[in-house]
């Protein structure tokens, strides 16, 4: 399949034996009841705390330690050992469920079809500096970033984007932002507004990272259920309070750009080989209405958008992410599996809620939420335990979720708003 | 929104229960929010339990309560029941669920091997006696602004419901049992058990028993008009009659007063005004009043005039619970220890600290006339007149109620140094090892937030006792053997044997030679093992606390107040727990009593061997033992068992 030329080299993505499993590599529980659903052999491959449940339930299951944080290199060694194991179990294909498990799946990919070039195409997506430059190579409009290996870096990126936009002489400089290479959501992320910011938002355990020029506007991420090179169904999610909430379908300001949003993802499926699976891009729709690319997934998207989808478009993702994932999915099996995305009722948000202090001891939901007409439901418990772990990065674990389904696309996004300031807990 | 509306909330509930009931087991969790939502929205509805219950039979198979506390029935306690229906968010959702299959499994409507209908009804008669409020609801502007408006209303309803599918009665019968249950251990603060009496009170018109019926009355009126007289007149126009009573008359008056308070242990407004009343016109009737014993009657004799000065000081409508504290004093003599009467005097005018006089004022309402010093006096009044009805109230700080319990009770004079220390100088100190520790010094006890429930001698030791015992235990953590050993004999006093033993090796955290500890218990407590030697003062002993399921909640201090044989003979642990909620499931049959077993009030009893498979660690004196190789095999043997079926499945057993 190699041939010599110029441009990124392809990779065969092909194709399965008849009657073999899938590895599921994380636990997703409506991953494993889709796979169930449309009778395809599994095991799923998580930690061992998760074994008893298995066990319980009768899950087919192999308990893994994905150790913590491991270099690639190491992925790749470590998954001789588990690859062996689940070639014992008749598996020849794995499908991540989360972030973390990518490279672990592309490692397995490689070493169940012989196919060096596998593991790579798993890291494209894992190193936000390569997938950038991948996707700036492949036509798609990016913003300008490097790789910083330290502050002084940072430093000197902030100065010549500034620069460059001439804005030395402005009181406000304009901001950039610092990303680990390889988190996902929020976590990681700092935004520089000023050269002060870099010392005092910056320490050493940041680095090495991406340095990136700051892109306005609107963000929204798209799924793309890819068959064949293909895309078969694309959702658009529109970001209404980044790392809070988002909305599906999007309002029509952004509903009304799908056209141009499809031949964009359509580009990010080329650019970076995709043939099977869901990809997660995340694009910036500036005031011009030029699509810039953010970053993308490929795997399942986080923060219920997948429920959001199943209200809306009434299929179930999860299933269509599994069919769309496996080579061997017929024709047949894809047919009338999805419906038509330009025709979704009502939408659908969620709305992540955060504890805002230490010691929490009660749920506060305000009245006027829950007797919304547009309110679904909730899923707020009082935690088992009152004191909350604060140090964690991003926004920290998310406690719980509100549901918002309604007809009128603006009167959800405002619910989705509202309560950014309100403290679900007392 | 159209599919919302024109599908009846019973259609969506019931269809997110089939959705459940479909889904694979281990995909259920994902369900349960639509259903739970789905739930919510029929209790909103006028007769939406009742919609509930049609389908309570299918509440656990489809997995409302799966991988939550709600899955096993046996294990839920109804005293956390009003506590998750005040949550908020989804947990008084699933609590009200719970409840209504509780009630269907009361009615035999659903069953389960390990909750019998029997035991549903048990469960759910208490849950409504301690929330007779929620079912008798206060319309006020208060109760409204509090919560939310919507989740307070489905409680009320779902109690609404279990009144109407359970009898009000059998629910009346758990309360006066609650009742009966407090009243026993004649505790200083009677907050809680005014708070159920006032409740109680609502259940009188709704046809319960007439044998329960007799029982409220009784304790409402203790706690307000004991007699015919006080109930016809305010405190004012009652002093005025009572000048106009003949000596019979009076005498009589002073005899329903007395025994109304012996009876109960409550004490009327109305008493205190007859008391200051008889102490400044009649005192030969004050013995009547106080319903004294010989004992009791001869002290009063022997201090009048002190006795006059405290009744004058200490005994007012505001502080009316130390007309029984005053009685109890008496009889127990303490004026005649020669540190007593000038430890009481010198309270009477002594220089408090301004934080100190704020906590004393605050802890009753404004507008009585009442002076910090009439408050500190007629608390030390209480603690010295029952010295095992001093409690920790909602403080985790067991071991502190039991210091302030056994100086009262063996060494008055030492209490009456220490309540000036802290309240005049804002300082305890301690000699330690040749070290002293002062309670100013310090900064952190084991409470942080100290919760004012208290009597006003624990409020005012509490934060300095505390904060010593906390120090001590810093000072010894790491000698390598449970602290306890060398922190109870220097904080409680040398009235501590300093031989020690504890079930749990500190330096592994197991269980190491539980029957060596179990024989070692036996020797030197048992009378009929420790050659006779009888306890003289309280053993400050640790516990373990467990749930009626038998499983660990925690370790607790209590103290052992003496060892006898029962009306069958059988001896028992007779003891003093601190957090006056005597009368508990530990499980495994295990329950202490705190009346019917020759109690005294306040003590808790469990037989010998029940309450050794609770015990965790004991002082003992090493030259009062008896032979260990003597107690039976067997006795030993059935104590390990029912210690390693309990409490013991959280640690590890060593056999050495």
């Amino acid at each position: 399949m190699y041939k010599l030329r110029s441009g990124p080299v392809s990779v065969n993505h092909n194709k399965r034996k008849e009657n073999t499993k899938i590895a599921l590599i994380g636990w997703g529980l409506p991953s494993m009841e889709a796979m169930q659903r449309v009778n395809r052999d599994f095991i799923v491959v998580s930690l061992p705390e998760f074994e008893p449940y298995a066990k319980k339930h009768e899950i087919p299951f192999i308990a893994w330690d994905f150790g913590k944080e491991p270099t690639y290199e190491e992925v790749y060694e470590r998954s001789a050992k588990l690859h062996d194991r689940l070639r014992e179990m008749n598996v020849d294909h794995a499908v991540p469920i989360f972030e973390e498990t990518v490279e672990w799946a592309g490692a397995l990919n490689t070493r169940f079809r012989e196919e060096p070039g596998l593991f790579d195409h798993a890291i494209l997506f894992r190193d936000k500096a390569m997938m950038k430059r991948r996707a700036h190579m492949g036509g798609l409009n990016v913003g300008v970033f490097e790789e910083a290996g330290n502050r002084e870096d940072v430093r000197r990126f902030f100065k010549r984007i500034n620069q460059a936009q001439l804005r030395r002489h402005q009181k406000e400089a304009d901001p950039v932002h610092v990303k680990a290479f390889n988190k996902a959501g929020a976590s990681g992320h700092r935004m520089i507004m000023s050269e002060e910011d870099i010392d005092k938002k910056l320490s050493d355990s940041h680095f090495p990272s991406l340095v990136e020029s700051h892109l306005p506007g609107l963000e929204i991420s798209c799924e793309a259920f890819v068959h064949n090179g293909k895309v078969q169904f694309l959702n658009v999610t529109e970001y209404i309070v980044f790392g809070y909430s988002m909305m599906v379908p999007p309002t029509k300001r952004v509903e009304k750009l799908r056209p141009q949003i499809r031949e964009e993802v359509q580009k990010v499926v080329d650019a970076f080989n995709i043939e099977y699976g869901v990809i997660h891009p995340e694009f910036f729709i500036a005031d011009d209405q030029k699509l810039y690319f953010g970053e993308v997934a490929y795997r399942l998207p986080g923060g219920h958008i997948f429920d959001l989808m199943k209200k809306t478009y009434g299929f179930d993702p999860y299933q269509a992410h599994l069919l769309c994932c496996d080579p061997n999915t017929t024709k047949e099996e894809l047919e009338g599996l999805f419906p038509d995305e330009t025709k979704a009722n009502g939408h659908a948000g969620s709305f992540l809620v955060y504890p805002k202090k230490n010691f929490i001891s009660k749920v506060n939901v305000p009245q006027e939420l829950e007797d919304h007409d547009y309110f679904e439901k909730h899923t707020l418990f009082k935690p088992a335990v009152n004191k909350i772990d604060s140090n964690q990065e991003g926004y920290g674990n998310h406690l719980g979720t509100v549901f918002f389904y309604g007809e009128d696309d603006e009167t959800v996004k405002q619910l989705l708003q509202d309560y950014v300031d309100h403290d679900f807990f007392q | 929104m159209g599919t919302k509306a024109e599908k009846s909330k019973e259609k969506q509930f019931e269809e997110a229960l089939e959705m459940m009931e479909a889904a694979f087991p281990y995909a259920k969790e994902m369900y349960q929010a639509d259903a739970l939502q789905a739930a919510a929205r029929v209790m909103d509805e006028e007769d939406g339990m009742q919609t509930l219950y049609k389908y309570a039979d299918r509440f656990e198979e489809a997995g409302l309560f799966l991988n939550g506390p709600w899955a096993e029935p046996s294990k839920l306690l109804p005293h956390l029941v009003q506590g998750s229906l005040r949550a908020g968010g989804m947990t008084p959702i699933v609590e009200i669920l719970s409840d209504v299959r509780m009630l269907a499994l009361a009615k035999g409507d659903h069953k389960r091997e390990e909750m019998s209908a029997e035991e549903a009804k048990r469960f759910l008669h208490e849950v409504m006696a301690l929330n007779i409020d929620t079912l008798f609801p206060e319309e006020t502007e208060a109760a409204r602004i509090e919560g939310n408006e919507k989740e307070k209303k489905r409680a009320e309803r779902l109690f609404q419901f279990l009144a109407n599918e359970l009898s009000l009665e059998a629910a009346s019968g758990a309360l006066v049992r609650e009742i009966d249950d407090l009243v026993a251990q004649r505790p200083i603060m009677v907050n809680r058990t005014v708070k159920m009496i006032e409740d109680a009170k609502q259940l009188l018109d709704s046809g319960i028993d007439s044998k329960e019926k007799k029982a409220i009355e009784l304790y409402a009126r203790a706690i307000s008009h004991p007699t015919e007289l006080s109930r016809d007149h305010g405190f004012k126009e009652y002093k005025e009659t009572l000048r106009k009573l003949g000596n019979k008359d009076l005498k009589q008056e002073a005899e329903m007063f007395a025994k109304s308070m012996r009876d109960t242990g409550l004490v009327s407004g109305h008493h205190t005004i007859l008391i200051r009343y008889l102490n400044r016109k009649k005192p030969e009737v004050l013995p009547t009043a106080l319903g004294l014993n010989a004992k009791g009657k001869a002290n009063l004799e022997e201090h009048f005039s002190i006795v006059n000065k405290l009744i004058n000081v200490a005994i007012h409508p505001a502080l009316k619970q130390t007309v029984y504290g005053l009685a109890c004093m008496l009889e127990r003599g303490v004026l005649s220890s020669a540190p007593v009467i000038p430890g009481l005097n010198r309270l009477i005018e002594l220089d408090l600290q301004p934080d100190v006089r704020k906590v004393l004022l605050s802890s009753i309402n404004g507008n009585e006339g009442i002076t910090a010093n009439d408050i500190l006096v007629a608390g030390t009044i209480c603690v010295l007149g029952q010295p095992l009805g001093v409690g920790q109230g909602m403080n985790p700080t067991c071991q502190t109620a039991r210091g302030i319990s056994l100086w009262s009770l063996h060494a008055p004079g030492y209490l009456l140094e220490l309540i000036p220390r802290a309240a005049r100088d804002g300082d305890v100190d301690v000699m330690f090892e040749g070290q002293m520790i002062h309670s100013k010094e310090l900064r952190k006890g084991l409470v942080e937030d100290l919760h004012e429930e208290l009597d006003p001698v624990s409020l005012v030791l509490v934060p300095h006792l505390d904060k010593i015992y906390g120090e001590l235990v810093r000072l010894v953590k790491f000698r390598g053997e449970d602290v306890h050993k060398w922190v109870n004999p220097a904080f409680y006093g040398d009235w501590v044997s300093n031989g020690f033993s504890s079930a749990i090796d500190p330096m592994t955290g197991s269980v190491a030679d539980y029957t060596g500890f179990v024989r070692l218990f036996y020797s030197t407590h048992h009378p009929d093992y420790n050659e006779g030697y009888e306890l003289i003062y309280p053993n400050p002993v640790g516990i373990f606390i467990t749930t009626p399921t038998g499983d660990l909640l925690g370790l607790h201090a209590v103290s052992i107040q003496r060892i006898a044989k029962d009306k069958n003979g059988e001896y028992r642990v007779y003891f003093y727990n601190p957090n006056n909620d005597g009368a508990q499931d530990w499980g495994q049959g295990i329950e202490p009593t705190v009346s019917g077993n020759k109690e005294i009030p306040g003590e808790s009893s469990l037989p010998f061997h029940e309450f050794t498979a609770r015990l965790y660690a004991f002082h003992y004196n090493p030259y009062e033992q008896g032979d260990a190789f003597a107690v039976d095999d067997e006795t030993v043997r059935d104590i390990e068992q029912v210690a390693k079926e309990s409490w013991g499945k959280t640690y590890t057993w060593v056999e050495i």
